[in-house]
């Protein structure tokens, strides 16, 4: 079986297994209001402002919070994952990437996510999730290793570490701060990490929001300056996107890569810190 | 030779009450003229804030564009099977398009909501049960 098979699962996979009780499908959605239109029979929603994430530290759940998470969505160490979201799953990969940090080993991502699950006419549901009140697994931390904070990006030019901005060109450019809708989501300065490549994460993706083929990926990201035989550390705006291409360069090519969720929220609002604008990588002045 | 400076009449006291009763009077007509223009105004800002409230399809309409376009939006013929399918003829949907606060946008080939569109699909998300 191949990296991409144990990872990457279509619509006809999933709905084959629907009702199987050692699956758990979780959406996760940028919009989590939109689990109500309708939703894979058995997904439970996870909203990844209230769940996936520490609003009063702005940090990741610690294990408590992921285990009262993993009680009420069952999952056991019997469990096979599977996440799909809208907006190309951006928000799915980023709940893959957090629990791969607290230890969970068997997770699938629904390629093209729920947008190509409702083209393609499949079964969805209004119903409710009850919880099955299996024994959870327990979280485990061990996981850090995929995560980076910002020494770790102060440092990533020494230590040979790729920096891929993944926003738009626009953003990565400084000409606008956040994408029109995330008006709340801009940092103090526009323009991006000095050294970083602007590697837009759609690169990755075909128009039906499906990931693109192997070779048609390294193709992509190598045209784009990507080394995709060294470490890397992906970022965005808050994480997310970051994720998605992050589920890309370490889960389908094995590249050593970090997600780094501080994003540019952090980097750049934090004072002293160095930006670069326009095309060139380097930093400004 | 200057004439030494004439002493000021001293002042009628009842003279003074009614001046102030009088300039109390216009400040107090001014304030029921500006008031009653407040009121006015508002009421007709509540009015167009009260306005129609739109069709449940048409904000299907968005729901689907969301749902089915992902970040890029959905293609053109995509859109017409939307559009179709929500009971919308052509001209029906080129009103999607049209004024400051329309909630669709075209570009390359594509049909994608705008920041209001997106606003629109919140309001109609967050009144479903």
């Amino acid at each position: 079986m191949s990296a991409r098979e144990l990872v990457l699962v279509d619509g006809d996979w999933l709905e084959e297994r629907l009702g199987d009780p050692d699956l758990v499908i979780c959406e996760v959605d940028e919009r989590p209001l939109i689990y109500r239109v309708g939703h894979i029979p058995g997904a439970r929603c996870l909203d990844w402002r209230v769940d996936l994430q520490d609003s009063l530290t702005r940090d990741l759940p610690d294990s408590e919070s992921l285990a009262r998470l993993w009680r009420r969505i069952g999952l056991t160490e019997r469990s096979t994952v599977v996440f799909y979201g809208d907006q190309s799953n951006w928000h799915a990969c980023f709940g893959y990437w957090l629990f791969r940090i607290y230890g969970v080993s068997d997770m699938r991502i629904l390629d093209g996510g729920r947008q190509l699950w409702v083209r393609e006419q499949r079964p969805l549901t209004r119903e409710a999730v009850s919880e099955n009140g299996r024994a959870a697994l327990l979280p485990q931390a061990s996981g850090e290793r995929l995560r980076a904070r910002w020494p770790d990006v102060q440092a990533a030019g020494e230590r040979g570490v790729q920096l891929l901005d993944v926003r738009t060109t626009a953003e990565y450019r400084g000409d606008v701060l956040a994408e029109a809708g995330y008006a709340d989501e801009g940092a103090q300065r526009a323009g991006h990490i000095p050294g970083a490549l602007s590697v837009p994460w759609d690169v990755a993706v075909g128009e039906d929001g499906r990931l693109l083929a192997e070779d048609q990926l390294r193709a992509r990201l190598t045209a784009r300056g990507v080394d995709l035989t060294a470490p890397a550390i992906t970022y965005c705006r808050i994480g997310e996107r970051s994720a998605h291409t992050w589920f890309v360069l370490h889960e389908l090519l094995g590249v050593e890569a970090r997600n780094y969720d501080g994003s540019w929220v952090e980097w750049g609002s934090m004072i002293g810190m160095p930006i670069a604008t326009g095309e060139d990588p380097r930093p400004s002045g | 030779m200057s004439s030494p400076a004439r002493a000021q009449p001293p002042e009628d006291p009842q003279h003074a009450l009614a001046s102030i009763r009088s300039e109390l009077d216009r400040i107090r007509a001014a304030v029921g003229r500006i008031e009653r223009g407040l009121a006015e105004l508002e009421s007709g800002a509540a009015s167009s804030a009260r306005a129609r409230p739109r069709q449940v399809r048409y904000l299907q309409v968005l729901v689907d564009v969301y749902d089915l376009g992902g970040r890029h939006g959905v293609s053109l013929e995509q859109w017409a099977r939307i559009g179709s399918a929500r009971g919308y003829d052509r001209r029906g949907l080129g009103g999607f398009f049209t004024g400051v606060r329309a909630p669709l946008r075209q570009a390359d080939g594509r049909v994608a909501l705008t920041v209001s569109g997106e606003r629109l699909v919140d309001e109609y998300l967050a009144e479903l049960p």
